[in-house]
C-alpha cells in the first residue's frame, strides 16, 4: 500500500501540472456545449440536474485529458507545453546536482571543442575576402604545357595579359600585379612596408574601395617617378594611427628618388593575392594584409619580361572550365609567335580556394577530431540521461497511465536533454572563447590568416547551433526508450531502482564501444603526429640551431651607403661582449628565404626553351656565416672578405649540387653562369656540408651561395651566434646598429630556435590539439567504460547472487564481470583501428616518416587502451567480487 | 477520486494503447457514414446518432468523437463550420467531403470484405 500512497502523491504532482494549462477556447466551447446538451437531455429523461450533470460527464469522459489530446495532435509543440516541460525539466534538473553538473560539463567538454574550432574556420575559411563577388575571381598561374612541374615560379609577359584583356569574352576585365617591399623611412627605425604594385585594371576587377581619399585614376599610372600611393587601413592604423590628414600628404620612401603623396586609405582587411616568384623574399607574407599599393604601368620597352601575375574576373554564368579554355587557345597563339613565350599555358585557379589552401589542409582534419570528441561527449550524456531514465521508469509509467501521450513524454524527455545541452552550450561556448583566444596566442603561425578571427558572435552562434545537435543525439536514445515503455509491465514489475534490463545493457554497451572506437581514432591521429615530431626532433639538420640570434637588418639610405653601412656594422656587433660570430645572410635555414634563379652548369647541356633552363635557389652571406652555422667546408675555400664586386665573382656550392650535377668529380673550379654563357662565368671556390635550410622534413637540395658583397641584397638576416642566451645581446646588437646609421630598420628579432619551431608550428598546432582532443576523449570515454560496467553489475546483483549461492567462487565471478568489460573494451578498440585506418589518411601531409597506417603506432595505442579501459573496469568487478549472497537475495 | 477510478482509468489507456487501432478506425468510419447520411451535423448530433443506432450495444465514450472528427479533418475528409443549431446556441458543423465519400465507399468495402470472410471463418469452425 506504500507504493499505492506515493503513486498517489505523485498522481496529485502531475494533475497540479495539468490543471494550470490554459484551455484552448474553442475546443472547449465546443465540449462545454456539448456536455450542456447531454446534461439537458438527461433532465428531460427525469433526472435531477446535479446527477445528470455527472452522468453527462461520466458519458463524455475526461474533458482535460481529451483537450490535451487534441491540442497535441493538432501541433508537436505548443507553447504552454513547452513552457511547461521546461519549468518541469528544470526543476527535476535542479533536484538532481551532481547529474546535472557532471552532464552540462560533459556536453561543455565537446561543445567547446567544437565550436572552438568552428569558429577558426569561421574567420579563416567562410568569412569572404572583402572582394565583390569573390568566387568569380580567377588566379591565372602560369603551368608548363608539358603538364612537367615548374621548376621555378614564373609570371606572365604584359604583353601577353594586356592581349588577354583585349580579346577574351570569358573575362570581366584581366588585371596585372606584383609583390613590393619597401620601408618607411623615419630617423628613429624605418618601417618595413608590404605592397602590390597593380595595373589600371586592378581595383576595378578586385571590386575594391577606398575607406578614406580616393583610389588610382589614370594619371598616375605611367613611367617615371610612383607619384602616388594608397595605404592599406591597419597600416594606416599602426604607421600613422588612423590620422586622417595623411591624405594629400607626402611620405618618405627607401629606394626611390621622389616622395610620392598619399591620395587615398583603402577598405580593411584586404590581403595579398600570390605572388609565388617574390614568396622566397625574406619579408613575404601573402596573408599579411596589404601596406601599401603602387600604381604599376607595364614598361613598354619590358613587354616581354614574365614579371606579372594576374587576377581576371569571369563573366557572369560563365564556368572556369570555358573562361580556361579561351584563355589557353589565346595563350598558344601567342606562344607560335613569339619564342618567349613558349612552354607555358594558364590555369585558372579560384581564389577563395588557393586562399584557403593552407587552412582547409589543416583546420578540416581538427574539425573532424573536435567532432569526434563531441560524438564521445554525446554518448556519455546519452548513457546517462538513459540510466536516469531507467531510474525513473516508475514515474513514466504513472504518467503515460494517468493519460499523457506518447508525444508528450517523449518531448518531456528530449526537453530535459535540450536543457542539459542549453547549459552544456553555455558553458562550451565560454569554453571556446577561452579556447579560440588561446589559439591567437599560439597558433599564429600554424594558421593562416588567423589575426582576422574573433571569438565572440562566431563562437556563441555555433555553440548553441552544436548544443541543439547534442540535445537531439544525446537525447533521442533515452526518448525512444521511453516513448516505448510498456507501463503495466513497470508498474506490475516495480524493481528496484538503478538496474537496468538486458536491453538497456545491450544498448550501452554498444554506445560505449562506439565511444571507444572514436577514442582509439583520436588516440592514433595524436599517436602518429607524436611520433612525427620525434622523428623530426631526430632529424639532423646539419647546422646549428643553438645560440643563434637573427634580425632582418635594412640600410634604408642609398645605393651608396650599403657597402660602409654592413662592413661597419659587422665589425660593431662582431666586437659586443658575448658575441662569437656576425654575419650577414641572405637565406637563413627555415625562415623560406632564398633567390630562385635560373643559370647555366659547367657539363651540362643548354637549354633548349625557357621552360626546361635548370632553376636553384641562390643564397648570399658574408665569410663567417658557414662557421657561424656550423656548416663544415668539404672543399676547397670559404667565402673571403675581398670577394667583393672588385674582385671576381665566386660560388660555394652544397654536396647535394656536387652529387647531382658531377656525380663523377669535383665541383670546385667549375663554372655557372646566369643569364647566358656568353656572359663571365661564376667560379665555384669550395663546396660545404648538406643542411635542411628549406625544410627540416626535406631531403637537402642542391644550392648555390654568393659572397653577399658581390651578390647585394637589400633586405636580409643579421645572423649572431653568442657564447650564451642570444636573446641577452638583442639590445646591444640594436644600439651598435644604430650607431652606425639610426634609420636602419631592424625588425623580426628572434633567435634560430624560434624560426625553426616556426617553421613546425602547423604541425605542432595539430599535435596539441589533437593530444589535447584524445585525452578529453579518453576521460569520457573511461567515465562511460566505468558506468556502464557499474550499472551492469548492479542490475546483475540477483544473478552474481546466485551464482556465488551455488558454489561460484570470487574469483570467478569476478571473472565473469572482468569478461564483459574486456569485450567491451576490445571490441571497441577492434572499431576503432578499422575507423583510424580509414580516418588517419587526412593527416597524411603532416606526417613524416610515418605512414598513417604505422603499424607500432596503432599496436601502441591499441594496447594501451585496453590497459587504460580495464582499469576502469577494476572498481565495478572487485564491486561484483564482494556481493553478498544473502543480502543480495534478501534485498531482491 | 477513489482508487477505483484511477485503475479504470489505467486500463483504459492500455486499452486504447493496445487496440486503439480498430476502434478508432471504426469510429471513424461510423461517423463519416453519419455525416454521408445526415449532412452538417454538430458533435452532439453524431453521437446521439451513433448511441439512436446502436442501440445501446456500443459505450460511447463520447469525448472520443471530437479526437476522430479531429483526425479526419486532419486528413481532408471532413470539413467544418460555426452555425446556429435548432435551438439557436453556436455549433460547429461538420460535413463530409469529395474525399471524405470516396474515403468512405473504399472503407466500407473493406468492411465488408472483411467482416464477410471473419463471418465465413466462424461459420467453419461451428459446423465442425
Amino acid at each position: 500500500m506504500k507504493m499505492i500512497s506515493s503513486i498517489f502523491r505523485l498522481v496529485s504532482r502531475v494533475r497540479g501540472l495539468f490543471g494550470r494549462k490554459e484551455a484552448d477556447s474553442e475546443f472547449d466551447r465546443e465540449m462545454q456545449m456539448h456536455l450542456q446538451l447531454l446534461t439537458e437531455q438527461f433532465i428531460r429523461q427525469g433526472m435531477n440536474p446535479k446527477d445528470a450533470w455527472s452522468a453527462a460527464r461520466r458519458q463524455f469522459g475526461n474533458t482535460t485529458l481529451l483537450g490535451q489530446r487534441h491540442r497535441e495532435s493538432r501541433t508537436l509543440l505548443s507553447f504552454p507545453n513547452l513552457f511547461q516541460d521546461l519549468r518541469y525539466g528544470l526543476r527535476m534538473l535542479w533536484k538532481s546536482p551532481a547529474f546535472t553538473v557532471i552532464a552540462a560539463l560533459t556536453l561543455a567538454l565537446g561543445i567547446g571543442a567544437t565550436s572552438a574550432v568552428f569558429s577558426l574556420i569561421q574567420g579563416v575559411l567562410l568569412t569572404p575576402p572583402p572582394y565583390q563577388k569573390p568566387q568569380q575571381l580567377m588566379l591565372i598561374p602560369s603551368v608548363r604545357a608539358n603538364g612537367q612541374k615548374m621548376k621555378s615560379p614564373r609570371g606572365w609577359a604584359a604583353q601577353q595579359w594586356m592581349e588577354w584583356n583585349e580579346k577574351v569574352g570569358s573575362f570581366q576585365g584581366i588585371a596585372g600585379y606584383g609583390w613590393t617591399f619597401n620601408f618607411l623611412v623615419r630617423n628613429d627605425g624605418s618601417q618595413s612596408m608590404q605592397g602590390m604594385e597593380v595595373s589600371k585594371e586592378y581595383f576595378r576587377v578586385m571590386g575594391l574601395k577606398t575607406a578614406l581619399g580616393h583610389g588610382f585614376d589614370d594619371s598616375d599610372f605611367g613611367q617615371g617617378h610612383v607619384k602616388s600611393i594608397l595605404l592599406g587601413y591597419e597600416f594606416w592604423q599602426r604607421a600613422f594611427g588612423g590620422d586622417k590628414q595623411i591624405i594629400g600628404k607626402t611620405v618618405r620612401i627607401s629606394r626611390w628618388d621622389s616622395s610620392p603623396v598619399v591620395i587615398g586609405v583603402m577598405e580593411p582587411g584586404v590581403r595579398f593575392l600570390p605572388s609565388p616568384g617574390a614568396a622566397k623574399e625574406p619579408n613575404y607574407d601573402v596573408n599579411a594584409t596589404v601596406d601599401l599599393w603602387v600604381p604599376a604601368d607595364p614598361d613598354p620597352k619590358n613587354l616581354k619580361d614574365p614579371g606579372w601575375y594576374v587576377v581576371g574576373r569571369l563573366r557572369d554564368g560563365i564556368t572556369p572550365q570555358r573562361g580556361e579554355q579561351e584563355l589557353a587557345a589565346l595563350t598558344a597563339r601567342e606562344a607560335s609567335a613569339e619564342k618567349e613565350f613558349e612552354g607555358f599555358s594558364p590555369q585558372l585557379e579560384p581564389l577563395t580556394d588557393e586562399m584557403n589552401r593552407d587552412g582547409r589542409r589543416i583546420l578540416l582534419p581538427l574539425l573532424g577530431a573536435s567532432a569526434l570528441v563531441l560524438l564521445i561527449a554525446c554518448g556519455n550524456a546519452a548513457a546517462l540521461l538513459l540510466v536516469r531514465g531507467l531510474q525513473r521508469q516508475q514515474e513514466y509509467a504513472v504518467r503515460i497511465a494517468m493519460g499523457m501521450g506518447r508525444i508528450g513524454l517523449l518531448r518531456q524527455v528530449l526537453t530535459e536533454g535540450l536543457i542539459l545541452a542549453i547549459l552544456g552550450g553555455t558553458l562550451g561556448v565560454g569554453l571556446a572563447i577561452f579556447a579560440v583566444n588561446l589559439f591567437k596566442v599560439i597558433a599564429g603561425h600554424a594558421v593562416p590568416r588567423l589575426d582576422g578571427v574573433t571569438a565572440g558572435w562566431a563562437s556563441l552562434g555555433w555553440g548553441l547551433g552544436l548544443a541543439l545537435l547534442a540535445a537531439f543525439i544525446a537525447g533521442a536514445i533515452p526518448a525512444l526508450r521511453a516513448f516505448r515503455l510498456n507501463p503495466m509491465e513497470v508498474l506490475k514489475d516495480a524493481g528496484p531502482k538503478g538496474t537496468a534490463g538486458i536491453g538497456e545493457r545491450r544498448l550501452l554497451r554498444g554506445v560505449a564501444m562506439l565511444q571507444i572506437s572514436l577514442t582509439l581514432a583520436l588516440l592514433v591521429g595524436a599517436g602518429l603526429l607524436i611520433r612525427t615530431m620525434v622523428k623530426i626532433a631526430e632529424v639532423s639538420s646539419g647546422y646549428n640551431t643553438s645560440r643563434i640570434l637573427t634580425m632582418s637588418v635594412t640600410e634604408v639610405q642609398s645605393q651608396a651607403n650599403w657597402g660602409p653601412f654592413h662592413r661597419h656594422a659587422l665589425e660593431r656587433v662582431a666586437a659586443i661582449p658575448g658575441v662569437q660570430y656576425a654575419a650577414f645572410a641572405w637565406g637563413v635555414p627555415l625562415t623560406g628565404n632564398n633567390w630562385p634563379a635560373t643559370l647555366d652548369i659547367e657539363g651540362q647541356p643548354p637549354a633548349a626553351k625557357e621552360s626546361d633552363k635548370i632553376a636553384l635557389p641562390m643564397r648570399a652571406a658574408t665569410p663567417d656565416y658557414f662557421k657561424l652555422m656550423g656548416l663544415p667546408l668539404i672543399d676547397g675555400r670559404e667565402f673571403r672578405s675581398t670577394d667583393d664586386n672588385k674582385a671576381p665573382n665566386v660560388a660555394i656550392v652544397n654536396q647535394a649540387f656536387t652529387h647531382r650535377y658531377f656525380p663523377n668529380g669535383n665541383s670546385v673550379g667549375r663554372k655557372i653562369w646566369f643569364g647566358g654563357r656568353d656572359k663571365p662565368g661564376i667560379q665555384i671556390v669550395g663546396e660545404i656540408a648538406n643542411g635542411r635550410t628549406d625544410d627540416l622534413t626535406q631531403e637537402p637540395s642542391p644550392e648555390v651561395y654568393l659572397p653577399l658583397w658581390q651578390a647585394q641584397a637589400f633586405s636580409k638576416h643579421l645572423v649572431v651566434r653568442t657564447t650564451a642566451d642570444p636573446r641577452t645581446v638583442v639590445v646591444a646588437v640594436e644600439r651598435e646598429l644604430r650607431a652606425v646609421d639610426p634609420t636602419a630598420a631592424i625588425e623580426n628579432v628572434k633567435t634560430l630556435e624560434q624560426i625553426r619551431d616556426e617553421s613546425l608550428a602547423s604541425r605542432t598546432f595539430a599535435m596539441h590539439l589533437l593530444t589535447g582532443f584524445s585525452v578529453l576523449g579518453s576521460v569520457l570515454t573511461l567515465v562511460g567504460i566505468y558506468g556502464v560496467i557499474s550499472l551492469s553489475v548492479a542490475s546483475r546483483r540477483r544473478e552474481l547472487a546466485i551464482r556465488s549461492a551455488v558454489g561460484a567462487q570470487q574469483k570467478d565471478i569476478r571473472r565473469l564481470i572482468f569478461g564483459e568489460g574486456f569485450r567491451l573494451v576490445a571490441g571497441g578498440v577492434l572499431g576503432g583501428i578499422a575507423l583510424a585506418v580509414v580516418l588517419s589518411g587526412v593527416l597524411r601531409s603532416f606526417l613524416f616518416e610515418v605512414q598513417p597506417s604505422d603499424p607500432a603506432t596503432f599496436i601502441v595505442v591499441g594496447a594501451l587502451f585496453v590497459g587504460v579501459g580495464l582499469l576502469a573496469c577494476w572498481a565495478p568487478v572487485r564491486r561484483a567480487g564482494k556481493v553478498d549472497p544473502l543480502e543480495a537475495l534478501r534485498y531482491e | 477520486m477513489s482508487c477505483d477510478i484511477f485503475f479504470a482509468m489505467a486500463k483504459g489507456a492500455i486499452l486504447s494503447a493496445d487496440k486503439s487501432e480498430v476502434l478508432q478506425g471504426t469510429l471513424d468510419m461510423m461517423i463519416l457514414k453519419t455525416l454521408h447520411v445526415l449532412g452538417p451535423l454538430h458533435g452532439f448530433g453524431i453521437a446521439r446518432r451513433i448511441e439512436q443506432v446502436s442501440q445501446d450495444v456500443l459505450t460511447l465514450n463520447e469525448g472520443t468523437v471530437y479526437t476522430s472528427l479531429l483526425r479526419l479533418q486532419q486528413q481532408g475528409w471532413i470539413e467544418s463550420e460555426w452555425g446556429t443549431s435548432e435551438n439557436n446556441r453556436r455549433a460547429r458543423f461538420y460535413s463530409i467531403t469529395g474525399r471524405g465519400r470516396t474515403q468512405l465507399a473504399v472503407e466500407t468495402e473493406n468492411w465488408e470484405r472483411i467482416s464477410g470472410v471473419i463471418g465465413r471463418v466462424l461459420r467453419l469452425e461451428a459446423e465442425k
